[in-house]
Formats: C-alpha cells, structure tokens, sequence
C-alpha cells in the first residue's frame, strides 16, 4: 500500500520513467519477460506429507501397513488419508512424502491398469512389473530434477510368489524381508528385522498383524508426524485386502513422569 | 489379376469395399521365397527357405531375433523387414526396461500390425511389402503369429507365408492336430516337411538353403543356450541332423513329374526366380 | 438415395447381384475415386465404398437390456489353423466399455486406439470414467474427418460401442460416414437385415443379461450363412450387473449353454 495520496492514481516510478530520469538503457522494462531469465525453481520440499510405511514378508505373503495422518508441516492436516493403494489384482503400493504427488502416482498406475486391461491378453502386471515401472518413474524424474517426493514400498503376490521392494525419489531401489519408509526407517526397521529376518516363512498372519501393530505403537509413541489411526493391507494367495481404519491402543501413564508434560507438580 | 480404376491409390475403396493397393502388397510377400512356423505345447519353432541371387552371392537372411523370447521369419520386402524388425525390437526393449518382463508376443505383433494399418490408409505411403511369422514365448506359452500388410495379425498353431505356401499349408492342415504334443525332432521334422512342399521340381532342402529357428527348452542334438530356452537360429552344419530325419516324399512323385500333387502350387513355375529384390 | 433403398430391399433376394445394381451409377464417372469428391446426385461413393467393407464382414451385435450389454460377433474363421480363443474381435475400451466391429480388423484396432484416448483423456481431465455416449461421440467425429479429404479414406468398420455408465446401459453404432446413433438393439455386417428383424421381436428392456446372451447367440448362429460361409466362431462379452460392471468375456460355462441353445433352436427354425 502506497501511502502518500500524492501517488495515488499515477503510474509506479518502478514502473514507468514519467520524467526521463533515467537514460534508455536504464529505463524501467514491462515488455513480456522470458520464461528462464530467472532460472526456474523445482520442488525443493514436499508440503502436505504422509511419514513412515512398514511392510514384512509373513509366511503366505506380504503385509504392510502406514497410519491415515496427511500433515502440513507440523499441523495434523488431514485425518483420514488412505496411504495403501492397490494396483490391479496382486499389488499393494505404499507411499510416505508428499501427498500430492503420490495421487499424481496412484492416477499414473490407474492409466497403466486400464491400459493393461483393454488388451485382454491374459497378461497382466504384478508386483515386479509395477516395481520396475515405478522405479524407472522415479529415476527419471529426479534426472530432470523434478522428482516425485515419495518413498514407496511395493508388495505383492503373484505366481505363488511374495515381492517386496522400495523406491524412493531418487530412484533408489532396495529389497529385503522387512522394509520401513521415512521414520520408520529409523524406529521400526530394527524392530521389524529381529522380528522377522529368517522366519519369513514361519510367521503366520495373526503374528505377522502383530508384528507390525507393535511397530505401529512405537512409532506413534515416536514420531510426531504420526497417528493412532492405521490400515494394515494383506496380499497373499488370496488376493489383495485392504482392511479399515484401526486405532492403535496406547498408554499415557509413563508421561506424567516426563517434565514439560502435563501439569507440572514441581 | 488385372489393372483398374481403383488401385492406383490405397486411400480408393472399391466399389466391392477392398482395397487393390493393400491386395497387391499382399503379392509381394507371396514373390518371397516360403516360410513355416508351428508350434506345439512346449517350443515354436520357424522354418525358411533362403534364396542367392547367384553362385558369387551368399543366401539372403530369413530369420531375425527379434529378443531372447522372439524371433520372426520374413517373406517379402527384406528391407521393409528391417525397419519392422528394429521397430520390434525397441519395443521388445522398452517392454524389459519399464516393466522387467518379456514383452507379451501378442501385443508386439499387433504393434507392427497398427503401424501397418496407417499405410492403408493415408496418402502419399504404401502398405509394407513384407509378412511375418513371428514366434514367441511369453507367460501365457509358446505362440505363433502371422503379421501382413494387410495390418492384420492372427495366432495360429501352425502356418506358412510366401512363394508356394499353399502347399505347404496344404501339409500343415492335414498334419496340424499332431503338433501340440510333438517333441522339438518331430516338430522341426514336420516343418521341414511343409517346407519342402514349397520347393520347386529340381530343388531340394540342404544345409545352405534351409534356417531354423527354435523357442523353447533343448533339443536333443543341441548344446545348452543362454538364456536356457531362448531364440536361435539353426543354420549350416547344425541343420544337417534335422535334414537326415527328414523322410522320403510320401506320395513319391514317380516318373511323370506331377505338378497337380501340389493342389494350389503357385500360379507359373519358377515365377518366383527373378524376383532378386525380395528375400 | 431411392435406388439404395431398392438395393436394401432386394438384398435378400438377390445377394451378390445388388452389388452390381447400387454400383452401375458410380463406376467409370471419375465421382468415385475420392472421399473428397460429390457426384452429380450429391452421394460420396468413397463412403458408401466402405460400407460394403462392413457389408462383407461377420455379423456383429450388441443388445441393450435392462441391467447391461451383451455384445456378440460372427467371427468367421478363415483358416482351420487358426487357434481358437485367439483374435479377438471384441475389444476393451476401459473397464465398463466394449467394442464390437464389423469390416476391416486393422481399421477397428485403430478405432479402439482411439477410444481408449478418449477414455483416458476424459480420466486427465475430470477424474471420471468416460460415458458411452461421449466416446461414440469423439469416434464418430473423428470417423467423419477422413470422409473429407482425398488424402485419407473413410475407415472400412462400423463400430458397436456398448457399456454401462452413470445414465445406465447404452449401446451406439458408429458407422463410416461418421453417422453416430444410439440403439436398444444394434447389428452390422453381413447379417445385419435379418439380425434386425429377429432383434425388433425381442422386449430388450426387460430381457435380464443372461437371456440376452442366450437370444444374442441364438441370433448369431441364425444370420449364419452355412451354405455360403466358412466356419465361423461366436465370440461374446457383456457388461452390467452379472459381470460388475466390467467389460468381460461371457463365462465359458454360460457361452456353451447359449450355443447348445442356439443350435437347438436353429433345428426347429428350420
């Protein structure tokens, strides 16, 4: 706001040289400006984000699991956002990172099912297929600079076999029995490999649920970019399922213990 | 055949609704020398009849790999194959790269079909002047494929394109039920049969003029390959085995040299001969 | 347009020889050489060229019922070599879309490419499966320019699309002239007078999906010609209540039933 009346109304000196003041080749430019001249500037940080996903092989397949918390920052924006996608029979795809560009994804691999669909060939794509896909994405992306801000964790069971694979947005590929994005990369990861490195095919379900249940609580316990809201998808011989929204049970007790905690006593 | 209104252009229907430019590239693969495939529940297998233009010349290339899980056999247009054939082959590598799986055979024969298909129907083009037969191994089995100017692709367990073909399928069709449970001999055994059916009175299949080209696990008088399974082209020396097991003609052509043994033999013997362009 | 009329109704008749009857006022003037020419009479020969492409094909239909679509095709086999299943002729459009298509099968397969961009477009754009209604629309459109110029020929099929979206079960024919039109029931191809007249007995709108498959297969092996034809093979998908609104091969247990059916009431037709 320009708060002296006197230059209300007329053009900004910034703007427009009314007196000559300047000599031409100083004088203010309006004329349209290229597009580069400044540089360009790609995504230097992802905004509306999701945090850690968790996934270990069991004895029947694959299971994983990442909370419904979308955040803004450190505000827990959106409360009820589903972060496991399935694409088309036999895979399950987990991101953390940016929310938007993983809806970019999930509407990248909904083309890609439509498309594997139509042919009709008895052919169609399973954990591997879209694992690589997905991993050459990311690479090209973030060859243009331009990546997609996601950590992904591809599960899935075809052809009587488990896959679990991660890619992130530096294309960075990586597989092993337990996987963990984000902060849970940290936390969880140990917890999950004593829990599960060679026993991938003695854990049944109900433990495998467990396992990452478990993980879960202590994330949330952990991570202040969790929630206690969660969803756990299965994909085995079965096919894929994607259960509902489960609360995690937690105790506050030990807090009151915890200084800047709560009412402070003394 | 002969000349009319209609088919100077392949943008002209006629008035029967066909299309004379797209009818006469399908003439251009029949001047190529024949080609077989067949395929039973384990292997596909092409079979080709190579030409040379003369005593100083080698014998023109039939087969191409196309990928380890692909491999084709041309008659026509040998340079209208290439540009084919190396289209197939980016595609065959796209497929490995995005997706780390062998390209589904069906779906890289209909991509040539489609590019096919613009020629027929644009100015200023004309349809290609080659057909394929195009074997295939990919997650739903073995396949075989024929591929023609025409944009059309059909799966068939067994066929064969070019110079006298006719007889050939003439072969196939009354041996075709057999094919799914033959082993790799009998397989090539029986193409090598159909094949000889396309050759002229005085010619024979030996060991320069006859390529093989085999997908699906080892044969008996193979040494392993790498990837186990994968396409190759048998030619020379290693052919000579196949060609022993062959057997006598069945109906032996006794002393009256019998053209009407061959029903639909193609229209004027050696016809074929002085087409030097086609392979 | 009087002497196509003639031909119509002597189709029946005469076969083969209408041919020569639609055709003697074209061949030889010259307005027949390009899409892009008009005869004297105001008629584009090129256009109703292409029509006889389709004319010369298997029969295919589509019925539009109650709770879906059934569409069925005539595929006529030209070579015992042929592996049955194979080559289809009925193709996806997106998930709740088919197509079946009688004339040129290269043609056809360059039809369902583009319809499948449209599908994905109409996705890009407003994250909702494309209507049936709106893809016919963009195909007949796009039909239509290439009965404009000389330079391209008009596409040798006509086009059944049938499906299932937000306004229910729709089934459209696009033809080569780019004519785009909305049916209960749909038949082109060779059979396609006799495939109507059975099509006009049916009540569509109250036939479940199953029975439309069963009068679907019923009317296919009908407009068969055996005398005349080769071998032919029925091929039939459907999309609706009893397939999830998906578009899908008819069950191989309930396709069997409807052929045995079909050949049954063949008999007693006849």
């Amino acid at each position: 706001m320009d708060h002296f009346p006197t230059n209300w109304g007329r053009p900004r000196n910034d703007a427009f040289d009314a007196y000559a003041t300047y000599p031409i080749h100083q004088r203010p430019y309006n004329g349209p400006k290229d597009t580069f001249a400044d540089g360009v500037q790609r995504t230097q940080q992802p905004i509306v984000t999701g945090t850690s996903v968790l996934a270990i092989k069991y004895k029947d397949g694959v299971m994983m699991a990442a909370d419904n918390l979308a955040s803004y920052g450190s505000l827990a924006r959106f409360k009820d956002v589903q972060r496991l996608h399935q694409v088309g029979n036999y895979t399950v795809i987990g991101a953390g990172g940016d929310m938007s560009d993983f809806q970019y994804i999930q509407y990248i691999l909904e083309e890609l099912s439509i498309d594997e669909i139509s042919a009709q060939d008895g052919h169609e794509l399973g954990p591997i297929e879209i694992h690589e896909y997905m991993s050459q994405l990311m690479y090209a992306r973030r060859s243009k600079m331009n990546p997609l801000w996601n950590s992904l964790l591809i599960g899935g069971f075809k052809d009587g076999k488990r896959f679990l694979s991660y890619v992130d947005l530096l294309g960075t590929t990586y597989s092993a029995s337990t996987l963990a994005t984000g902060y849970g990369a940290f936390i969880a990861q140990p917890l999950l490999r004593k829990a599960v490195e060679g026993r991938e095919d003695v854990i049944t379900e109900e433990e495998a649920r467990k396992i990452l249940e478990d993980s879960m609580r202590v994330l949330f316990y952990r991570d202040a970019r969790s929630m206690n809201k969660f969803q756990i998808a299965t994909i085995s011989s079965a096919g894929v399922s994607i259960s509902d929204s489960m609360q995690l049970e937690t105790a506050w007790s030990f807090a009151e213990n915890i200084r800047g905690y709560g009412a402070q006593t003394q | 055949m002969f000349r009319n209104t209609y088919d100077s252009d392949n943008t002209v229907f006629s008035p029967q609704g066909r299309l004379h430019q797209v009818e006469y590239a399908l003439e251009a693969v029949k001047q190529g020398s024949a080609a077989v495939g067949l395929r039973s529940k384990t292997h596909a297998i092409l079979l080709a009849l190579k030409r040379s233009t003369g005593e100083l010349a080698s014998y023109q290339q039939k087969m191409f790999r196309i990928d380890d899980h692909v491999g084709i056999a041309i008659a026509g247009l040998t340079s209208d194959a290439r540009v084919l054939s190396n289209f197939m082959r980016q595609q065959a590598m796209g497929e490995r790269m995005i997706f780390n799986r062998p390209m589904p055979v069906n779906r890289l024969v209909s991509s040539i079909a489609d590019k096919a298909q613009v020629n027929t129907q644009e100015y200023g083009r004309r349809p290609y002047g080659v057909g394929f037969l195009v074997i295939g191994q990919d997650q739903t089995g073995p396949h075989l494929f024929e591929f023609s100017p025409s944009g059309n692709s059909y799966e068939y367990y067994a066929m064969s394109i070019g110079a006298r073909s006719q007889s050939a399928k003439t072969y196939l069709e009354k041996h075709y039920e057999s094919f799914a449970d033959c082993n790799l001999e009998d397989l090539i055994r029986h193409g090598l049969h159909a094949l000889r059916e396309t050759l002229q009175q005085d010619k024979e299949l030996n060991v320069n003029n006859t390529s093989v080209g085999i997908i699906g696990p080892m044969g008996q008088h193979e040494k392993p390959i790498s990837p186990p399974g994968s396409f190759r082209i048998l030619e020379g020396d290693k052919v000579e085995v196949y060609l022993q097991s062959m057997e006598k003609k069945e109906e032996a052509p006794a002393p009256v040299p019998a053209p009407a043994s061959v029903p639909d033999a193609a229209p004027a013997p050696g016809s074929d001969e002085d087409v030097q362009m086609s392979g | 347009m009087i002497s196509h009329g003639l031909t119509r109704l002597s189709l029946r008749v005469r076969g083969k020889l209408t041919c020569i009857l639609t055709t003697m006022t074209s061949i030889g003037t010259g307005y027949d050489l390009s899409a892009s020419t008009y005869s004297p009479d105001g008629r584009i020969f090129q256009v109703e060229y292409a029509n006889k492409a389709v004319e010369n094909s298997g029969t295919a239909i589509g019925l539009r019922v109650k709770d879906g679509v059934v569409l069925a095709v005539e595929k006529l086999i030209h070579s015992k070599l042929l592996v049955p299943g194979a080559n289809r002729r009925i193709q996806t459009v997106d998930r709740h879309i088919g197509m079946a298509s009688a004339g040129l099968l290269a043609d056809s397969r360059k039809i369902s490419q583009l319809a499948r961009d449209s599908g994905a477009q109409t996705r890009k754009q407003w994250k909702e499966p494309l209507t049936v209604k709106a893809l016919s629309d963009t195909v007949s459109w796009n039909a239509q320019t290439y009965t404009l110029y000389s330079s391209v020929r008009p596409f040798g099929v006509s086009t059944i699309f049938g499906g299932v979206d937000k306004s229910g079960p729709s089934l459209y024919i696009v033809e080569p002239s780019g004519v785009c039109l909305g049916y209960h029931g749909a038949a082109v191809g060779k059979g396609r007078q006799l495939a109507k007249t059975e099509l006009e007995k049916l009540k569509l709108s109250e036939l479940s999906m199953r029975e439309a498959v069963m009068e679907a297969a019923r009317i296919i092996y009908l407009v068969h010609d055996d005398n005349k034809e080769k071998e032919f093979e029925l091929e039939m998908t459907w999309v609706g209540v009893e397939s999830n609104d998906l578009h899908l091969p008819v069950p191989a247990d309930l396709l069997e039933e409807a052929k045995k059916k079909a050949k049954d009431a063949l008999e007693t037709f006849e």
